[in-house]
């Protein structure tokens, strides 16, 4: 199962943690907002992990 | 700053709805129930498992915009404990009228529809949203609600005048008693909606359609329409400085042969603010139907048909229109507030004279599924249609041969 990195548009305010602890799959668009880019890989799923518990809005979720 | 830019198409005051075949066959005899009764009897009542089997016969599809099928809506909330309905008379989109129609003109078919779900899933609420800006629609539909006597209790609420306040998720934070804007969805609404519980949300046109069908029965109401598409659906014909009209069309019936002719290369506006530019020369040919059009890339949506000012720039129009819904914009989402107000800049500098279509791309990338709500989403959809539908429309501005002298075709 793939499974994807999904933002909370409306916590967001693009305080950038999900992109400095994951910048394989978390991008920043110009306003500093997370694009993310791909499906999470298995071997960098505690990565994604640890960027879905460092987000200060917890705005971060893991979906399958 | 595009902060509260007004509607270039205000939300009406008075509309005018033709008599039509089936939904509004009764507009004549008034809104009242007696003479709702007098025409359908008493309602009936389905089980869970004869209606599911009347929607799926006649493949009914949600009218808020997005077709979704209503059969799978129904399943999904008979699947938890205690749904609730929900009945979306909102209206957030002005060039709308079709839902203000039914409030108007045939209130107790949109109710009907309603209780009768309700009875079917046990639910003992239904949730009437009803429209903040539109105070006739609104207070029709109260008067509605004081001429029953139904078994289920009807709760009404009203929203806030503003485009994306009829969002599903922003009607679900209204009736919780919070704010009236849009929030991430985890679970569809008919999974997961009002306190947790399984929530069948539509707007009133679907309402009604259910309506009909429970009381005219399936034979009637394949009697209209096409056998793929059975039934009939409401459009609004939106018209710059004219009150709209709403018409009851069978599906199948093309474009042309519902609304007055315009020269072939006119720009209409289909669907709505989040909808898509075309020609009249390409929509008159076009069946009124969902799979149809979208054989010719085109949203049926909501059934907006606009039609701009004669005078007026499609491309100025269009800067008024994304101006006015940047500022309609909830401003919680990070991409909407900064994209929009961006995309706005990008179009107005366009019908300025300036190349920006590499621009409105990259924009259109970030603002595409980043978001609670679809609102970004259709305005980028509206704005990119401009640029496929009527690129002569789009160069004529840089080369500085745009006619037109005003914005949105009204005088400044």
């Amino acid at each position: 199962m793939s499974r994807r990195l999904r933002v909370d548009w409306p916590a967001c305010r693009a305080r950038g943690l999900c992109h400095e602890l994951l910048p394989e799959v978390v991008d920043l668009d110009e306003w500093g907002y997370p694009i993310v880019t791909d499906a999470v890989p298995d071997a960098l799923l505690a990565d994604a992990r640890a960027a879905v518990r460092a987000c200060p809005r917890l705005a971060l979720r893991i979906v399958d | 700053m595009t902060g509260s830019a007004a509607s270039p198409v205000p939300i009406p005051v008075r509309v005018g709805v033709h008599p039509g075949p089936a939904l509004l066959a009764g507009v004549a005899d008034g809104p009242s129930l007696p003479a709702h009764r007098a025409r359908y009897g008493d309602l009936p009542t389905p089980t869970l498992d004869e209606l599911h089997r009347l929607v799926s016969a006649v493949g009914l599809r949600g009218r808020g915009g997005a077709a979704f099928p209503f059969a799978t809506k129904l399943e999904a909330a008979a699947r938890g404990r205690r749904p609730v309905v929900v009945v979306n008379l909102s209206e957030g989109e002005p060039a709308s009228a079709k839902d203000s129609a039914l409030a108007l003109s045939a209130p107790h078919l949109v109710l009907d529809g309603a209780v009768a779900t309700a009875r079917a899933l046990g639910a003992r609420e239904v949730h009437l949203v009803l429209p903040g800006d539109r105070p006739m629609a609104r207070l029709r539909m109260l008067a509605a609600v004081d001429e029953r006597h139904d078994k289920v209790r009807l709760r009404t609420h009203t929203a806030d005048p503003r485009f994306v306040a009829g969002q599903a998720r922003a009607v679900v934070e209204l009736m919780s008693g919070r704010t009236n804007l849009p929030v991430t969805a985890w679970a569809p609404e008919a999974v997961e909606g009002y306190r947790r519980r399984p929530t069948l949300l539509s707007n009133a046109e679907t309402w009604a359609q259910v309506g009909r069908l429970v009381l005219a029965g399936e034979p009637a109401y394949r009697r209209l329409g096409t056998g793929a598409e059975p039934g009939t659906t409401l459009l609004t014909h939106s018209r710059h400085g004219a009150d709209p009209e709403v018409r009851e069309v069978p599906f199948g019936t093309s474009f042309g042969d519902v609304l007055p002719p315009l020269p072939a290369g006119a720009a209409v506006l289909v669907g709505g603010f989040h909808g898509a530019w075309t020609t009249w020369g390409l929509l008159a040919g076009t069946p009124v139907s969902v799979p149809g059009m979208a054989a010719a890339g085109l949203p049926l949506g909501a059934g907006i048909v606009h039609v701009p000012a004669t005078a007026g720039c499609p491309l100025g129009f269009t800067s008024a229109v994304v101006d006015y819904l940047a500022g309609q914009s909830a401003g919680r989402c990070g991409p909407c507030v900064n994209g929009l107000p961006a995309l706005a800049d990008a179009v107005r500098a366009a019908w300025q004279g300036r190349d920006t279509a590499a621009r409105v791309d990259e924009l259109a990338g970030l603002l595409t599924r980043r978001g609670a709500c679809a609102h970004p989403d259709g305005t980028v959809r509206m704005v990119r249609s401009l640029f496929t539908a009527l690129p002569a429309e789009v160069a004529a501005h840089r080369d500085g041969a745009c006619v037109a002298t005003t914005r949105a075709g009204v005088a400044p």
